[in-house]
């Protein structure tokens, strides 16, 4: 067989799949123009109305709401905690540094339904010491989505700080800078691509989480994923597919923005 | 007393989930004062020990706990739990489906997967690269509730496949509530892990060896298994082991598309926790899902390993 030959059966192959692996996202916006009152196919025309109805539920409205709040604090949950962990571990040799590599990056490792239902049970236990209310509250969810949200983070700070000469940070020193202005005026302004990209990526990874949230949320505080889930559980009509359509177009655009400042696929 | 629960959760059952974070080997900079690099790393550190090694080893010990219906949870030491997940052939049959679904997409993940990360790697320009491994990841982060959902207008009773067979004079399928429909949605969340994998570790292997082959005269499918496979197997086994470990997992695909009698672990898990409020058994379950995942996974890793080694002998 020739050469040829072959690259076209790859290309073909690669575009069957690709096509596979995009085919839900298509249908999905499709679907949510279709003017039919009970979704099925072929369209007998075409509507905005959908996106007007999907705004007007309030479990997906307040979902939005919440699931956009939880996710810019997990966010900064993330970069507070995530940066000088990411300095300490790519510029200093300490002992135990593979340790607390392993214990960054082992929210990631974790199953999300085993680590958010020992989240639930710790939470309640807390609340029956203390008598306070944890599991159904907004710290509650914040608490978990940090979580979610500081691998991700951790992992491109260092993958940029990794990339970035020391000798930097050692030019300030010798000058007589000090460690915080080192930092804010040397090593942030080099690595801000990297923090960026953590911050948009983190808050993907926070708004679409459906694991963990799912033991932690509480009535009258729900994210728009779990919303979305419940509404799932009894229909499917082109409401859900707006609602779809605004995630996708919302999470789309942060992550070709976050794969301008690094590139994303190095986040697997 | 929770070491094993512990290690379970820490060391890697994602040697491939959370690759190592290539930092640089020690020696180069040597800077031996200690105080600032721990109270830089010691806040993210106390965080994730606090509110998920903490809670895992509070669940351990739940797990050995009594459960007595009305009480929830009776203080005790016992593996009555564990014992019960062995004995009861429903739960079997939970962790065998959850097994066979994994198997089974994941495998099909490998055969997809890697046409497209060669034709990416070998084929497409930079520039193309670049935008299509974008695409590859985009579906990837819609979601697992958005994403259940397209798969469930596509594959509903009188969804949009069964609108295209129709139309094509064929009888509808069923497909939704099947485990077909699960194999399915499963795959389609793992393929872009599979590929990023893939397309990265073929990135590293040198055209000229494949152009070597070929010029004394190995047809393109010898090259691939003589050359491009040995090479690549470590990413096909990190890749391999990533999509096994997210699908053993699952949740919101068997949940959504599999429908209510089909069960898989992780809906077993949080069904004990937060539905029947039975947290011991829920605990036990989730040990157990993620022992088993461990085992299998460091099982591979070794055997291919041992093969991998005789191979570049």
């Amino acid at each position: 067989m020739g050469i040829l030959a072959i690259n076209r059966i790859y290309a073909a192959l690669s575009a069957l799949v690709l096509a596979f692996v995009l085919l839900p996202l298509v249908a999905i916006v499709w679907v949510s123009f279709f003017a039919n009152r009970i979704l099925s196919f072929p369209a007998t025309g075409y509507t905005f109305s959908w996106y007007v109805r999907a705004w007007e539920q309030e479990a997906f409205r307040n979902g939005f709401i919440t699931s956009v709040e939880t996710a810019l604090v997990a966010v900064a949950i993330s970069l507070v905690l995530g940066v000088p962990a990411s300095l300490a571990l790519v510029r200093y040799r300490f002992p135990g540094r593979d340790a607390i590599q392993t214990v960054l990056l082992s929210p990631m490792v974790v199953p999300g339904i085993v680590g958010g239902a020992a989240l639930f049970m710790a939470f309640i236990e807390l609340e029956v010491l203390l008598d306070v209310e944890i599991a159904g509250t907004l710290p509650g969810l914040l608490i978990a989505h940090g979580l979610i949200a500081l691998p991700w983070t951790v992992r491109l700070v260092t993958a940029s700080l990794v990339g970035m000469s020391p000798s930097y940070e050692e030019a300030a020193r010798s000058l007589g800078a000090g460690v915080l202005t080192t930092f804010f005026r040397v090593t942030l302004p080099i690595i801000k691509p990297g923090i960026v990209a953590a911050a948009l990526f983190s808050f993907v990874v926070s708004f679409i989480d459906l694991e963990k949230s799912i033991f932690l949320v509480g009535p009258g505080r729900t994210t728009l994923q779990i919303a979305l889930v419940s509404y799932l559980e009894w229909n499917l009509d082109s409401t859900v597919a707006a609602v779809a359509t605004v995630q996708i177009l919302i999470i789309g655009a942060l992550l070709i923005a976050s794969d301008r400042y690094a590139r994303l696929a190095r986040a697997f | 007393m929770s070491g094993s629960a512990m290690s379970a959760a820490t060391t890697n059952p994602g040697g491939a989930t959370a690759p190592p974070l290539n930092l640089p080997a020690p020696g180069a900079r040597e800077r031996r004062r200690l105080s600032p690099a721990f109270g830089l790393a010691a806040p993210g550190t106390l965080f994730v020990v606090l509110a998920l090694m903490g809670p895992l080893a509070l669940m351990f010990r739940y797990s050995l706990n009594r459960f007595v219906p009305g009480q929830m949870m009776v203080e005790a030491l016992t593996l009555a739990n564990y014992q019960k997940f062995f004995a009861d052939s429903y739960y079997q049959e939970v962790l065998a489906t959850t097994l066979w679904v994994s198997g089974l997409s994941t495998l099909l993940c490998l055969l997809a997967g890697f046409p497209v990360a060669y034709f990416l790697v070998r084929q497409a320009s930079d520039k193309w690269k670049g935008r299509l491994l974008l695409l590859v990841i985009l579906p990837l982060l819609m979601g697992n509730a958005v994403r259940t959902a397209a798969w469930m207008v596509i594959l509903g009773d009188k969804g949009l496949f069964n609108a295209f067979v129709s139309t094509l004079g064929l009888s509808p399928v069923k497909l939704m509530y099947t485990p077909t429909a699960v194999v399915i949605g499963l795959v389609s969340v793992l393929l872009p892990f599979m590929i990023v994998t893939l397309q990265s570790i073929i990135e590293g292997i040198d055209a000229n060896l494949e152009a070597a082959a070929s010029s004394l005269g190995a047809s393109h499918l010898t090259t691939l298994w003589r050359v491009v496979l040995p090479l690549a197997l470590p990413g096909i086994l990190a890749g391999t082991m990533l999509c096994f470990i997210l699908s053993m997992n699952a949740y919101a695909t068997p949940v959504l598309i599999g429908g209510p009698s089909f069960q898989m672990m992780a809906p077993a898990v949080y069904q004990q926790v937060a539905k029947a409020m039975n947290w011991p058994f829920g605990a036990a379950l989730a040990f157990v899902l993620m022992a088993v995942t461990l085992v299998l996974t460091t099982t591979a890793n070794v055997l291919v390993q041992r093969r991998y080694r005789r191979w570049s002998e």
